[in-house]
C-alpha cells in the first residue's frame, strides 16, 4: 500500500534536505508577511475602539456571532482533515492522503459558503455601510467604521481561503497520479503550512471582530 | 480497511486527533464567554483562550517543536513584529 | 564542440573564447530566453534595463520641476500640472527605481555568485518577481503620464481619498502590485542566504553586501505588508467611502501616516543599506585592504534594519500625534545615528593608509561618504522635536533626503555599476570618461542640492510652484547645478552603452579584488562556477590588514 516517500532534487540545489529546508523557510517567510498583512487591519480595529468605545460594541454587536463560531469550528475541523493528509503523506498512503485532502477542501468550502450565507444576513439587515442603500446603525457614525474593517477583514480572509482552496484542488489532482509522494511529498507539507495559517489567523479574526468587542 | 491498516490509522492520527479536541474545547470556552458576558473585562480571558489556541495551531499542527531553531526564529519573527507595530502606535493613541 | 554549435555562437565573439564554455550572455540568443530565463544574472539584467528606463522618466520630471522653479511666480506650469510633475518624479524615483534599484540588479546578479551558489533558491519566483514588477510599475507609469496624480509619492488621506480629482486609484494599484514583487525577491534573498551558502561559506566569511542584502530582505519581508494594507484601505476609502481615515466620520488620517511610515521609513533603508555594502566592497578593494572591523559593520547593518522599524514617527512630529509618542521617537531616531556612524568610521579607517588607487568606483565611493555624513547629519536636525517645528515640510527636509538618495544611493549605484560592470558584460568601461562622469555628477549634486538646505532654513515649503522673489538666487543656482548633474548622468549611460560592444575584453578579476564573485570568469558561465567553491579564507582577504585594538 505504502509507496516511497521523497522529493527529487532541482538542479540548483545540493542535497534533499537543503530543498527541503529551503521550501519550509521559504513559506515561512511568507507566512510572515501575511500575518503583518492582517495586523494592520486588527491595529485599525484596536486604534477604532480605543476612539469610539462605545460605537465598536454596538456594531460588533450586531455581527452573526454564531455563524462565526460555527465557521471557526469547521476550520478547526479542516485544519484536522490538513493534518491527516500530512501524516499520511509522510507514511506513504496515498489514498487515505487524497481522501484528507479533499475532505479539507470541503470544509473551506463550506466555511466559505457560511460566510457568504452571513454576508447575505448582513446585508438582508441593513448592515452593509458602505452601499448606498439604508444603514441601520446610521445614528451612530463611527459604528460604521467597525463594521467596514468587518468586512474588509473577512473580505480578505475569504480572498486567502479562496486561493486556498483552489490551489488544494490543483495540488490534490496532482497528488492523484502514481509516484507524486516518490518526487513530491514536500509539497504536501509546505501547503499544510500555509493551510494552518489561514486557519490561525480566522482564529484570531474571529474573537477580534465577533467576541472581544462584545 | 484491513486491521492493521486501522491501527496505523490510529496511531498517526493520535497528536491531530487531541490537537482538535483541544482547540474545540478552547473555542467552547470563548463562545461561552462571548454568549454569556458572565463578568467585566471578560475579554482579559477572552483574550488569554484565543493566545492559547494560536500557540496550539503554531506548536503542534506547524510542528514548530519539531523544527530547527531557524524556523523557530521565523515563526515568532512576525509576531515580535506585531509588539513593535502595535507598541509603538500606542504611544501615540494611549496617549492623545 | 560540435560543428553545428559553432555556427549559431556569436559572431562577435573571438576565436580565442571559442573553444570554452560559454558564458551566461552568449549561451543563449532567443528573445525566449531572456524573458523566459530562470538565471539570476539575466534577470538582474532584464531589472537593470527597465529601471534604468524608470529612471530617464524620473529625471525628467526632475527637471521639469527645477525648470519650473527658475522663476518665483510658477509662469511655466499651473499648479495642476506641477503637482502632477512632482508627483511623478517621487512615486517613479521612489518605487520603481530605488527600491528595486540595488537589491534587484546588483543583489539578483551577485548575492549568488558572491556566496557561491549555483543560483537563487527559487529561481522561477525570481523571474515571476520581475514580471509582477513590469505589470505594478508599467501601469502605474501611465496612469502618471497619461492621467497625472496630484497626491505626492506619499499618498497622505483625506487629500488622496477625499479632495484629489486624479487617477489616485490606479496609481495606488500599480504601487500595490510593486509591493508584491518586493516581498517575492526579498523572500528569495533570505532564503538563499540562509540555505544556498557553498561549503566554508559561514557567516562571517561573507561579503558586507550580502549583509546588507539580508537586511534589506528582511525589511522587505517585515515591511512591504504593512503599506500593502494601507494602500488597501486607501483604494477602500476612495471607492467604498469607508471612513478609517476620514474625519467627518469619526476616523483618523493619521492612522494612515502611521501605517504608511511603519513600512516607508524603514524604505529608506531598503534603499540605503545594499548602497551602504556597495561602497564597503568599493573601499576595501580599491584600498586594497581589509574591511576595518568587519564583525561591526556587519552586526551593524542588522542593527540598523531593526531600529528603522522604531523611528517612523518622527515624519509626524507636527501632524497631531501624542507628545509622548514624539518624545520616544525622536529619542529613537537620535539611536540610529550610532549604526551609522560606525559604517562611516569603519569606511574612513578602512581607507586609511591602504594603497589607495582613485578609479572611477573609488570616486564614487569617497563622495558617497562625504555626502552620506552630511544627509546623516542633518537628519539629526530633524529629528529634533523643536528644529523640527521650524524646518518640517520645507526644502531643507527635501534636501536632506535627497543627500541620503542620490547623494547616497545613487552614487552608491553608479560606483557599484562601474566596478561590476566587467563582471556583468565581460568588457571594461573607458576610465577617463569614468572619472569626468563621477566628478561632474558630483559638483552638479552638490550645486543642486546644498542651497535647499539654506532655502529651507529660510522658510521656503517644499511641494509650492511659486516662491517669494528673494528665493530666486539659490533656486537658479539650484536649477543651474541640476544641469550639471544632468550631463553628468548622460556621461555612464552613453560610455556604458558604447563599452558594451567596443569596450576592452575585461579579464576575470581586473581589480585584483577578492571575493568569490572574482574567481569565475567575466561574464560568468550559466551556473557561475566550474566546480563548486570551497571557502577557507576570510572575506576581504587583502595583503594589507586593518589595525584593530580590542
Amino acid at each position: 500500500m505504502a509507496e516511497p516517500v521523497g522529493i527529487m532534487l532541482a538542479e540548483h540545489f545540493s542535497t534533499v534536505t537543503q530543498q527541503r529546508q529551503a521550501a519550509k523557510l521559504g513559506l515561512w517567510a511568507w507566512l510572515i508577511t501575511e500575518l503583518l498583512l492582517f495586523a494592520g487591519l486588527f491595529l485599525c480595529a484596536l486604534i477604532i475602539r480605543i476612539q469610539h468605545p462605545a460605537s465598536v460594541t454596538l456594531a460588533a454587536t450586531h455581527l452573526k456571532f454564531w455563524i462565526g463560531a460555527a465557521n471557526t469550528a469547521v476550520l478547526i475541523c479542516s485544519s484536522f482533515t490538513m493534518s491527516g493528509a500530512i501524516v499520511l503523506s509522510r507514511i506513504g498512503w496515498r489514498a487515505g492522503m487524497l481522501r484528507f485532502m479533499l475532505a479539507t477542501a470541503a470544509l473551506g468550502t463550506l466555511f466559505l459558503l457560511l460566510k457568504g450565507f452571513e454576508y447575505y444576513q448582513d446585508y438582508v439587515e441593513h448592515m452593509v455601510p458602505f452601499l448606498s442603500g439604508p444603514y441601520v446603525l446610521a445614528h451612530d457614525q463611527a459604528s460604521r467604521l467597525f463594521v467596514d474593517v468587518y468586512f474588509i477583514t473577512t473580505a480578505l480572509h475569504g480572498v486567502h481561503l479562496i486561493t486556498g482552496v483552489s490551489i488544494l484542488l490543483v495540488l490534490t489532482w496532482q497528488a492523484s497520479r502514481p509516484h507524486f509522494l516518490t518526487r513530491h511529498q514536500n509539497r504536501i507539507e509546505v501547503y499544510g503550512l500555509y493551510w494552518h495559517f489561514i486557519d490561525l489567523i480566522w482564529m484570531i479574526v474571529f474573537p477580534v471582530l465577533y467576541v472581544l468587542n462584545r | 480497511m484491513a486491521r492493521g491498516d486501522l491501527r496505523v490509522l490510529l496511531r498517526v492520527l493520535r497528536v491531530p486527533a487531541l490537537t482538535l479536541a483541544a482547540l474545540l474545547a478552547l473555542l467552547a470556552i470563548n463562545v461561552a464567554l462571548g454568549a454569556t458576558l458572565p463578568f467585566r473585562n471578560v475579554w482579559i480571558v477572552e483574550a488569554g483562550v484565543t493566545a492559547c489556541m494560536v500557540a496550539i495551531v503554531l506548536l503542534v499542527s506547524m510542528d514548530i517543536l519539531e523544527e530547527t531553531p531557524l524556523i523557530r526564529l521565523f515563526s515568532s519573527i512576525g509576531f515580535f513584529w506585531l509588539l513593535i507595530m502595535f507598541g509603538m502606535t500606542l504611544t501615540d493613541y494611549a496617549y492623545r | 564542440m560540435s560543428p553545428s554549435d559553432a555556427v549559431m555562437r556569436d559572431p562577435g565573439t573571438p576565436q580565442a573564447t571559442m573553444g570554452r564554455p560559454s558564458d551566461y550572455l552568449h549561451a543563449q540568443h532567443t528573445l525566449r530566453s531572456w524573458f523566459f530565463t530562470t538565471d539570476h544574472k539575466r534577470i538582474a539584467l532584464l531589472y537593470l534595463a527597465s529601471i534604468t528606463v524608470f529612471f530617464v522618466f524620473g529625471a525628467i520630471a526632475a527637471g521639469l520641476i527645477r525648470l519650473c522653479l527658475v522663476v518665483p511666480n510658477g509662469q511655466i506650469f499651473t499648479n495642476d500640472t506641477y503637482n502632477k510633475i512632482f508627483t511623478m518624479h517621487g512615486v517613479i524615483m521612489v518605487w520603481f527605481f530605488l527600491i528595486p534599484s540595488i537589491p534587484s540588479t546588483f543583489g539578483n546578479f551577485l548575492l549568488p555568485l558572491m556566496i557561491g551558489a549555483k543560483d537563487v533558491a527559487f529561481p522561477r519566483l525570481n523571474l515571476l518577481s520581475w514580471y509582477v514588477f513590469m505589470t505594478g510599475a508599467l501601469f502605474t507609469m501611465a496612469t502618471l503620464v497619461i492621467g497625472g496624480v496630484d497626491t505626492g509619492w506619499t499618498f497622505y488621506a483625506p487629500f488622496s481619498t477625499t479632495y484629489s480629482n486624479t487617477y489616485v486609484i490606479p496609481a495606488l494599484l500599480g504601487v500595490i502590485v510593486v509591493g508584491f514583487s518586493s516581498i517575492l525577491t526579498g523572500l528569495n534573498f533570505v532564503v538563499t542566504v540562509h540555505m544556498m551558502r557553498c561549503p566554508g561559506m559561514t557567516w562571517f566569511r561573507m561579503p558586507i553586501f550580502i549583509w546588507t542584502l539580508y537586511a534589506t530582505s528582511l525589511i522587505f519581508l517585515l515591511g512591504t505588508p504593512v503599506i500593502t494594507l494601507a494602500l488597501i484601505l486607501l483604494v477602500m476609502e476612495r471607492a467604498f467611502h469607508i471612513g478609517v481615515f476620514d474625519p467627518r466620520l469619526g476616523g483618523d488620517p493619521v492612522l494612515f501616516e502611521h501605517l504608511f511610515w511603519f513600512y516607508s521609513h524603514p524604505a529608506v533603508y531598503i534603499m540605503v543599506l545594499p548602497g551602504m555594502g556597495v561602497i564597503t566592497e568599493l573601499v576595501a578593494a580599491f584600498a586594497q585592504k581589509r574591511v576595518f572591523g568587519y564583525r561591526f559593520v556587519a552586526y551593524a547593518s542588522i542593527g540598523l534594519a531593526s531600529i528603522t522599524f522604531l523611528v517612523w514617527g518622527h515624519h509626524m512630529f507636527v501632524n497631531g500625534q501624542s507628545q509622548l509618542a514624539s518624545t520616544v521617537f525622536s529619542f529613537l531616531s537620535f539611536a540610529v545615528a550610532v549604526p551609522s556612524a560606525v559604517k562611516v568610521y569603519n569606511w574612513t579607517a578602512t581607507i586609511h593608509k591602504g594603497n589607495i588607487r582613485l578609479d572611477t568606483p573609488m570616486l564614487y565611493a569617497m563622495g558617497y561618504i562625504g555626502l552620506f555624513v552630511l544627509g546623516g547629519l542633518t537628519g539629526l536636525f530633524l529629528a529634533t522635536l523643536a528644529v523640527d517645528a521650524h524646518l518640517h515640510d520645507t526644502y531643507f527636509v527635501v534636501a536632506h533626503f535627497h543627500y541620503i538618495m542620490v547623494g547616497g544611493t545613487m552614487l552608491a549605484f553608479l560606483g557599484g555599476l562601474h566596478y561590476w560592470w566587467p563582471k556583468f558584460t565581460g568588457r571594461m568601461y573607458p576610465e577617463a570618461f569614468g572619472r569626468v562622469g563621477a566628478f561632474l555628477i558630483f559638483v552638479g549634486f552638490n550645486v543642486t542640492f546644498f542651497p535647499q538646505f539654506i532655502l529651507g532654513y529660510l522658510g521656503m515649503p517644499r511641494r509650492y510652484h511659486d516662491y517669494p522673489p528673494e528665493f530666486q538666487l539659490l533656486n537658479i543656482l539650484s536649477s543651474a547645478g541640476s544641469t550639471i548633474l544632468a550631463v553628468g548622468y548622460f556621461f555612464p549611460m552613453i560610455y556604458l552603452t558604447w563599452s558594451l560592444w567596443f569596450g576592452k575584453r575585461a579579464p576575470a578579476n581586473p581589480w585584483q579584488a577578492r571575493g568569490l564573485e572574482w574567481t569565475t570568469s567575466s561574464p560568468p558561465p550559466p551556473h557561475n562556477f566550474a566546480v563548486t567553491p570551497r571557502v577557507d579564507f576570510d572575506p576581504y582577504d587583502y595583503a594589507i590588514k586593518a589595525r584593530e585594538v580590542g
